[in-house]
């Protein structure tokens, strides 16, 4: 069964998340993959119920999931439950863990992995071109590819869950710059788990390419 | 005699600076938004990374979210968080949940 994964990048908070994505988990997820203007609410439609796992990057409220371009990908009340159906869900994005998280669980999600305040971090504008490269990004978003990674490595989405934490917690001790720390243990804080915790997805093969992919465009 | 001045006495003395520089940072940031405690919080933030830039950080740091429909810029560049800071009650109390009690 493939994987779904939404991967816009038209600002630069989506590119830097979206990178360390493309570069660390993407190689395992083919075929589908909904990539820069491919993040849109119909693909998702189409692909998202031959899906096991959904792994979304994108900006978020309470109650939505956007992809590119600020269009809504999962809105409470405008999907259809069988596009989440007994899927692993693991969102990158603000503070859907209020109510959409909830709401993809009572609609049949066997998991929801999210947060329920803002995720911050620092992205050093120098190298959006190679986000994966960024070194003030890195203690944030590591973590996160290391729990995805460990769901796709077959492991429970509470073992995943807490790989993540545990990442925050190691940078968050030898972090020197004391913003970075302070955005590090406030995404740690908001990070919930919800539904089935001992939820797992088909063991995907681990891919590792010795190289990124190709630089981003520069358009903004 | 003058003591020898290493790397490692460079970094403490850094840690030191950005400790007391983010303390003040983090009491301001304590407060409710007024317009007198947002001006207070952007010169306390304006001292915490004027002391990082002359001690050598430099970069294009910028401080980026990804919510959906706020009311503030999902990217910031760190210089312009203290203008932010003052003007914008909403990014305000992010850096206070952030900050303060993060």
């Amino acid at each position: 069964m493939p994987g779904l994964l939404l991967v816009p990048d038209y600002d630069l908070a989506t590119r830097s998340a979206s990178g360390f994505i493309l570069r660390w988990i993407s190689p395992r997820m083919a075929p589908i993959q909904l990539y820069s203007i491919l993040d849109r609410r119909l693909p998702f439609r189409l692909s998202a119920p031959q899906s096991d796992i959904i792994i979304g990057v994108g900006h978020g409220g309470p109650d939505v999931l956007a992809g590119q371009n600020s269009g809504v990908i999962l809105k409470v009340g405008q999907y259809n439950p069988k596009e989440i159906e007994g899927k692993v869900i693991k969102l990158l994005a603000c503070q859907t863990g209020v109510t959409l998280g909830p709401d993809l669980i009572d609609n049949g999600a066997e998991c929801y992995m999210g947060y329920v305040d803002d995720y911050v971090w620092i992205v050093d504008e120098d190298v959006i071109g190679t986000p994966w490269n960024d070194a003030l990004a890195i203690p944030c978003l590591e973590p996160v590819v290391d729990g995805i990674n460990a769901l796709l490595d077959g492991q429970t989405a509470e073992e995943a869950f807490n790989l993540e934490l545990k990442g925050y917690s190691e940078y968050a001790q030898v972090e020197e710059n004391l913003l970075i720390r302070a955005c590090i243990n406030f995404n740690m804080k908001n990070a919930v788990l919800l539904g089935n915790k001992e939820a797992v997805v088909k063991q995907r093969p681990s891919i590792v390419f010795p190289i990124g992919p190709p630089p981003f465009p520069k358009f903004f | 005699m003058m003591a020898k001045i290493t790397n490692t006495t460079l970094l403490v003395r850094r840690c030191i600076i950005d400790s007391e520089k983010w303390a003040q940072l983090r009491k301001t940031l304590a407060k409710p938004p007024s317009s007198k405690s947002m001006k207070e919080a952007a010169e306390a933030f304006r001292k915490y990374r004027g002391e990082q830039i002359r001690l050598g950080q430099n970069s294009k740091p910028t401080l980026v979210t990804l919510g959906y429909g706020t009311g503030y810029p999902n990217a910031v560049p760190l210089d312009k968080i203290p203008e932010e800071l003052e003007r914008n009650p909403e990014f305000y109390e992010l850096m206070k949940r952030v900050v303060a009690e993060g």
